[in-house]
This record gives C-alpha cells, structure tokens and sequence, in this order.
C-alpha cells in the first residue's frame, strides 16, 4: 500500500468593513467597543447588521475593561497552541456596558458570576490576541 | 418551463474591482442587495426566502458563509438555501431561486452570488501538488489551454480570433459602469503583445480577479405585475431554465464541446420554442474566462455550424453591431468575482430586455440568452429571458 501525505497550505486575506475595523482598531488603543443594536441592547464583539431586524448599525458604544464570566470550561492540561501554555479557563465573558458575551481565555480559576478584567498585551496591533488574557478580580462580587 | 411563471423585477450589482477594501464581506453582499430591491421598488421585508452561491469556500476561507451572512441578507427567520457548482454557480444559484417561485411555494425570492477574490488567489487554488500526480502548477488557464488548442486544430480558425474576442470584450466594458477593467487604450496590437500566459491564451485574453456581488430579484406573475406597475419597467420573463454536468475524467467525453453543454442548450432552447437560436436570440450573455471560449461556445449552443463559430467572431456578427451581440457588458473577460460571474450573464440577459442596460443595451432586444459553466467545462447552466410573458 503506497502512502503520501498532502498539505495543502493557502494564504488568506480579510477586509474588516467599517464594524470590525473598528472594534480591532479600538483593542490597538486598550479600548473595547461594542454596537448599539435595534432594541437598544449592546452587542460586543460588535455585528455590521442587527440580529433582528438586518438593518444596518452604526453607533459604537464603548464598554468596560471589566466584566462578568456568564459561563466557563477549565483547562487544565493544555495542548500544544492553546493560550497561555499552562492551565487556564476559556470563558464567556459579559463585559460591563454589554448585553452580549465574548469568548476568551482567563488566566486564572474562575466560575459563573466572577468579576474579570482585561490584561492587555504590551505590543498590539489590532487583533483579538491585544487583550492577552482575563484576569480574576480580586473580592469581585 | 413548467409550473408558475416567473420574472426578474430587480438587478443590483457592485462595483467590480480587484480589491474592495472598504467594505467586509457581508458589506459587499449587502450593496448589490439594496440596489437589487430599490430596482424592485421592494424592501427586505417584502421578501420570502434567500437562495445564494459562490465558488469553493477556500477562495475566501469562510467556511459556509450564508451562516454568517444571514443577518446581512436579511434571511433572520426566512429560509436561506446555498447553491454550489464551482464557476457555474451564479447561473445555477439563480436557476433554484427560480425553481422556489415555479413551485409555487414563494412568491419573491432573493438570490445573490458573489467573490471576493482579493481574500485569496483562486487562479492558482486548484492547483495545489496531489500524490503521485505531476504538479503542473498550471492555473485555471493552464487546464484550458490544451482544449482551446484542440478546437483551433479542428476548426482551423486562424491564430487571431481569440485576440479579437477580447479586444471585442475590453472594448464593451467601457460601456459598463461596473465593470472591473476599464481599459480606453487597448487595441488590436495591446492584446497580441500580451505576456503568452498560456500559450496560445496570452494575459489581455484572460479574466482578471474580481471582488463583486451581484442580487437579483425574482418575482412570481403577481409579484411581477406588481412590481412593473410601480416602476414602469417592464419584468425579464423567464422562458426557459436548464442545468447539467458531467464527470470531467469519463472516457470518451469531449472536452471542446462537451455533452452536457449541449444538452443544456437543447433543453432550455425547448423551453423556450426556440428553433434557430441565431436568429431568434437578440443577445448572449456567454461565460467567456478566457477569450477562444466564445467561439467554442457559439458552437456548442447551436448558434453556428461546428467547426464555423470563429466566423461570427471575424465577421463582428458578434459586436455590439453584429446580429448576435456577445457579451455587451464586457463579459467575463472584463470582470471575474467567480462566484458571481454566471449570476452576472444572467442579470445582465435580464437587463437587456427590460431595456436597463444603458449605454451597452442592444436596442429592441427582446429574447436573452444567460450562460455560464463551471469546473472543467463540465457544468453548465442556462437560462432564456423575455419581454414577452411566456
């Protein structure tokens, strides 16, 4: 039985748009900004069109660099390209101002309800990777 | 065509260019989607369900992409269906969203294709290095190449037809504000002096890579009325629709002129009670990539004589003045967002017989031929629209 392996590797490109961009450009500037939606809810990570409606949105809302884990998985032996190369939490995260939560990494042992904050990496460059990792706040509620 | 009739009553389409890089994906889909609907005096919500297509996902690396789009199409409790059959695609994504409305389940149906060839390199994509198999690093044109030669072999046409084809195509452009390539100076001798690409294909006598979407909005007979009376432009009837393939690697098929291809033509000229398509037809849109393929397809549908369809082109019967104009909008040889290319032959058919296509509408054009394939010209899709309710 003859055997070979096949690899196939191919660049990719993205054009951001207006949102994106400027959600990416906002984490650059240790800011994180979310999207009013229709209903007066703030959506973060932000969307370009309303989950209800399709219309298009616009107004940019800044939210906290601190919020409140709504659901957690531990990790705690870490494969090879997971954050933070030792025991972590991926956790969703609602962050104040936001009526939406984003998945990210928590260095950290953290359960439903926790208080987190963002530890921004020293060089950014406009990509979800600039927040390097949630950190427990100490004697959140 | 059996079952319920149906119309195109909206066409939208973006601005074709090598990059678009003011806009995301969904940004781009949404462009030619409001065009689209304010060409049919319609809103979103007036809308029963979505059918879109697009080439391979790893063109652009977004894997399913009508998840993510939803919300931008406006399909948020709406069925979303997506269509798939590699360059074909635009024409068959079209065929289905048709195929909603004669089956009497919906009666406005959005569809939309599109590209965004700048995320990649989709020249190049298909050919990545395969065990045991030599790696010819040959490009899309590459794989046409030796069928293009083969046709020239059997028709003996002479060396230049391809030259005039897309000089024909690039000249046609400049009267289509959205095509992607503009080019006021090319000229007979721009093309010759071309880089040979893939000989005997040289660069000037192939499609570039295009970003581009391109909408359109089908109506059934009501909708249709409706929608005519509001705008005061008449709908493109659909008179006939018909897709096939066939294996690219079945023994014994011809690749210069392929079964399916002409099956696919039979069947939609029946359709449609065309008997001599030459004469009957006002104006093709024909998917031409590269530039031997109008001769070879303008044989292969039935619009000339095998071995004769390199006339038309030498004779101009093919120009905009000709008696069969091809590709009045630039063709593909002008703009190529892949998976809206087929799409854009079938909008472009549309336009031209609701008299919308400005300056490169053929007067009184009243019966279109769409055209597209796709793979290794082993998918086609074909569509005949009207002025006249069939």
């Amino acid at each position: 039985m003859l055997e070979a392996p096949l690899v196939i590797e191919y660049p990719f490109n993205r054009t951001t748009g207006p949102v994106i961009g400027a959600f990416l450009t906002g984490l650059r500037e240790q800011r994180v900004l979310g999207i009013r939606g229709v209903d007066g809810r703030v959506v973060c990570p932000p969307v370009e069109y309303d989950p209800q409606t399709s219309e298009p949105l616009t107004e940019m809302v800044e939210v906290g660099a601190e919020g409140t884990v709504t659901s957690w998985s531990r990790v705690t032996t870490p494969r090879d390209g997971q954050p933070l190369g030792g025991a972590h939490t991926l956790a969703l995260i609602r962050l104040d101002g936001a009526d939406t939560s984003m998945l990210h990494v928590v260095d950290g042992e953290v359960v439903t309800g926790d208080r987190v904050r963002i530890r921004w990496a020293d060089e950014r460059e406009g990509l979800i990777t600039d927040i390097a990792a949630f950190e427990p706040v100490e004697g959140g509620v | 065509m059996s079952g319920n009739r149906v119309a195109v009553i909206g066409v939208g389409q973006t601005k074709y260019a090598a990059v678009r890089g003011d806009v995301s994906l969904a940004g781009l889909l949404r462009e030619a989607v409001y065009r689209a609907l304010a060409d049919a005096h319609l809103g979103m919500d007036d809308i029963d369900a979505i059918v879109v297509g697009k080439a391979p996902d790893f063109f652009e690396g977004v894997m399913m992409p009508e998840g993510y789009l939803a919300e931008a199409l406006g399909a948020v409790g709406k069925p979303l269906f997506r269509v798939h059959t590699a360059g074909s695609v635009g024409g068959s994504t079209a065929i289905v969203a048709a195929g909603h409305i004669q089956s009497g389940v919906h009666e406005r149906v959005l569809t939309v294709g599109w590209e965004m060839q700048s995320c990649s390199e989709a020249m190049w994509a298909l050919s990545f290095p395969l065990p045991f198999q030599q790696q010819l690093v040959a490009g899309a044109g590459g794989y046409f190449a030796p069928f293009i030669r083969e046709y020239m072999r059997r028709s003996g046409a002479p060396d230049d037809i391809g030259i005039l084809v897309a000089l024909k195509d690039r000249l046609n452009a400049l009267k289509n504000p959205y095509a992607h390539l503009h080019e006021p100076d090319v000229t007979y001798d721009s093309v010759k002096d071309s880089f040979m690409l893939w000989e005997p294909i040289r660069y000037s006598e192939t499609c570039p890579s295009s970003d581009g979407a391109i909408a359109l909005v089908l109506g059934g007979e009501a909708a249709a009325e409706a929608s005519a009376a509001s705008t005061g432009v008449s709908p493109a009837w659909i008179h006939g629709t018909s897709m096939r393939s066939e294996p690219a690697m079945a023994s014994g098929r011809d690749q210069v002129s392929p079964q399916a291809s002409q099956d696919c033509a039979a069947d939609v000229f029946a359709q449609a009670g065309i008997t001599d398509p030459r004469r009957q037809i006002d104006v093709v849109e024909m998917y031409v990539p590269f530039s031997w393929y109008e001769p070879m397809w303008l044989e292969s549908l039935g619009f000339a004589e095998v071995g004769h369809g390199w006339k038309l082109t030498e004779d101009g019967a093919t120009q905009m003045s000709g008696d069969l104009p091809v590709n009045c909008s630039g063709g593909v040889l002008s703009t190529n967002p892949i998976g809206a290319s087929g799409m854009i032959r079938f909008g472009e058919a549309a336009m031209q017989v609701r008299g919308q296509a400005g300056d490169h509408q053929i007067e009184g054009a009243r019966l279109a031929l769409g055209h597209a394939y796709g793979g290794a010209a082993q998918f086609f899709a074909m569509w005949v629209v009207g002025s006249d309710k069939p």
